[in-house]
């Protein structure tokens, strides 16, 4: 509009009546955003069971309506509090509409039953490498131990190995797998100790995973000296059947589960080394998200081994007894392993 | 909100949401909090057990102490950040959310690999820093600089990181941030009652070419001028002072800047911001008067 045009003409064209049009749309909206802003107040401090029925049919319509004011509003509007209003009321309500929780039953059994398995069959090369590293452990344990016996002091600290050394007698070698039973009301005490103590190191092995993956290599294969240092003991003395039937029971579930973390440990530590066509940090939360789901199932496992462990081996001394359970144990953990959560994929 | 605080995730309706970030203190804060409170927690109730379980001379009762210790320790934050909606009673103290970087809601795998990292970052650090010689054993000293160096790396995370995120949050691909919380203010330009013009004077009145001078940072910085002058901190002389300026500025003749110069800037607000809407519209954006229009 040219400076010559006479005042009236400005009056009625664009003058006095003339809003920014950011004030018309608010206008609109403004009882619809106050309406959202107390909603997700009260599903923030107090909730979102403290809304009525009504509410939280409302909640997520109103929310939509806000996320297109706030488009619109940034795209057309020049009032800075306005938009920063509708920034914080649309982020807020996307707090209160998808903070909300789910059934923690449902998600417990679903990550137990269908994500747990699926996630560990995504894992096969690192369940190889984690397998691999504890049987090298085992081998080199016996193959140095069959140049020199004495090689056992250095993989079983003798806190752990608790007399049984190549020192001792047959007779006290055989009495440890077959001892304990006197412990009688100790036993509970002894079986949660195993569950949080072996729990504690399953969640280091994957934890240290971030290390690059090399400490829980090196734990894996330290756990590998101890088993094989362990059979080459009892071999040696002519006891490796007995053995069985003390390690078999309570070893499925916990080596397993060892086994089971090693593989989560390395699979974090490939995404941080070898992140492949991803974005190291995406790579890494991909891994992380994976990898949780492992742990989540090693629970179980360690919380079985322990009471194995804890209770049933020292109480039970019959070897065809011991032998039936590690067999019932192999025959459960690899089902579970690898036939649970397939038909949910296959409806997915 | 400054820029460099803000995170910005891409929500389900693809619409971007604006979180700021929650400070480094606010973080340590609301940890210190959980800390105490988890310690009480699982230590009177650890110690319950373990006492009643002696004092009875039933073992059972002191293990069952043990495992809810451990359960204590590790659930404490998996418990509060599934069910209270991603926000420990420390972070909820302190106004803290955690929310997921993808945008969509907090799944329980990300929550637990976030927690899964917390031993990692901090506890371990902890425990090599308090007692080195029995944490680093008979470790070769070719070793101990790698790892303590990579100790020191992670604990120092939230530090060291663009995002000022920890390891668990990378891990778990999650954010923390504050929950925002902004009044919404009166609209400077839609206060009618101060637009008519007093009696006897005519309402001073822009012209097109007059609006084609300021852009929206000039714009908003009259709005926020004009709302401390509603507030009563804004004294006549500055108001006169911006008015005579931008009279100038613009090429208005007449006695109403000095006259109520309030009202001259106000009407000026509505009119200058009404202009650059239209032209928004039309898709021409001037960020400020040095824009070409």
């Amino acid at each position: 509009m040219s400076a010559m045009t006479p005042p009236q003409a400005a009056t009625t064209s664009h003058g006095p009546t003339r809003h920014p049009r950011s004030v018309a749309f608010r206008r609109a909206r403004e009882a619809e955003w106050a309406k959202l802003d107390a909603l997700v107040e009260r599903a923030l401090k107090q909730g979102l069971r403290t809304l009525s029925a009504d509410e939280l049919h409302e909640l997520p319509i109103l929310y939509r309506a806000v996320l297109s004011s706030l488009s619109v509003a940034r795209k057309t509007a020049l009032d800075r509090a306005l938009v920063d209003y509708l920034d914080a009321l649309a982020a807020r309500a996307f707090l209160a509409v998808y903070g909300a929780r789910r059934s923690t039953r449902h998600a417990l059994r679903r990550a137990l039953f269908v994500e747990f398995p699926r996630r560990v069959r995504g894992l096969l090369p690192e369940l190889g490498l984690s397998t691999a590293l504890v049987l090298l452990g085992a081998l080199v344990a016996i193959a140095l131990m069959q140049i020199e016996p004495g090689w056992y002091d250095a993989f079983v600290s003798p806190a752990l190995s608790a007399g049984r050394d190549p020192q001792a007698s047959t007779q006290t070698l055989r009495a440890a797998l077959y001892g304990g039973g006197e412990m009688g009301e100790g036993l509970g005490f002894f079986a949660s100790f195993l569950f949080t103590h072996n729990l504690g190191i399953g969640l280091l092995c994957v934890a240290l995973g971030f290390a690059g993956g090399i400490p829980t290599a090196l734990l894996l294969f330290q756990n590998g000296l101890m088993l094989g240092a362990f059979l080459k003991l009892y071999a040696d003395r002519g006891l490796l059947f007995e053995l069985g039937g003390w390690l078999l029971p309570h070893g499925v579930p916990e080596i397993g589960a060892v086994i089971l973390c090693g593989a989560a440990g390395l699979h974090l530590g490939r995404a941080l080394f070898l992140p492949g066509r991803l974005r190291v940090r995406r790579a890494l939360s991909q891994a992380g998200r994976r990898v949780s789901m492992v742990v989540v199932g090693t629970i179980p496992l360690f919380a079985i081994a322990g009471l194995i462990e804890g209770i049933f081996r020292q109480s039970v001394t019959n070897d065809m007894t011991r032998y039936a359970l590690g067999v019932f144990n192999l025959c459960w953990f690899f089902a579970w392993l690898i036939l649970a959560g397939r038909e949910a994929r296959a409806r997915a | 909100m400054n820029e460099l605080d803000a995170l910005e995730i891409i929500g389900p309706e693809g619409v971007p949401l604006r979180f700021p970030r929650a400070p480094i203190v606010d973080r340590a804060m609301a940890f210190s909090i959980d800390l105490c409170l988890l310690f009480l927690l699982a230590s009177i109730s650890a110690a319950i057990l373990v006492l009643a379980g002696l004092g009875s001379g039933l073992l059972s009762v002191a293990g069952l102490g043990l495992i809810f210790f451990f359960v204590v320790r590790h659930g404490y934050f998996l418990f509060f950040e599934t069910h209270w909606q991603g926000a420990t009673p420390g972070k909820r103290l302190l106004g803290l959310k955690v929310i997921s970087r993808d945008g969509g809601g907090l799944s329980l795998d990300a929550i637990i690999a976030r927690n899964l990292m917390r031993d990692m970052e901090l506890f371990i650090p902890l425990v090599a820093l308090g007692n080195p010689a029995q944490f680093f054993g008979r470790a070769p000293a070719w070793l101990l600089l790698p790892a303590s160096l990579w100790l020191l790396v992670m604990m120092l995370m939230p530090i060291l990181s663009r995002e000022r995120t920890r390891l668990g949050d990378l891990v778990g691909g999650t954010l923390v941030v504050r929950v925002p919380k902004a009044p919404l203010l009166v609209d400077e330009a839609g206060r009618d009652s101060l637009i008519p013009a007093a009696p006897g004077h005519a309402a001073p009145e822009f012209e097109s070419p007059q609006l084609e001078i300021y852009g929206e940072h000039e714009l908003e910085t009259l709005a926020e001028l004009l709302r401390k002058a509603e507030q009563g901190n804004a004294s006549r002389e500055d108001l006169t002072l911006v008015a005579l300026a931008i009279a100038r500025k613009v090429g208005f003749f007449g006695d109403a800047p000095t006259r109520e110069p309030a009202r001259f800037l106000r009407r000026f607000y509505r009119a200058q911001r009404a202009h650059l809407e239209g032209k928004l519209l039309m898709g021409k954006r001037k960020g400020s008067k040095f824009d070409a229009s």
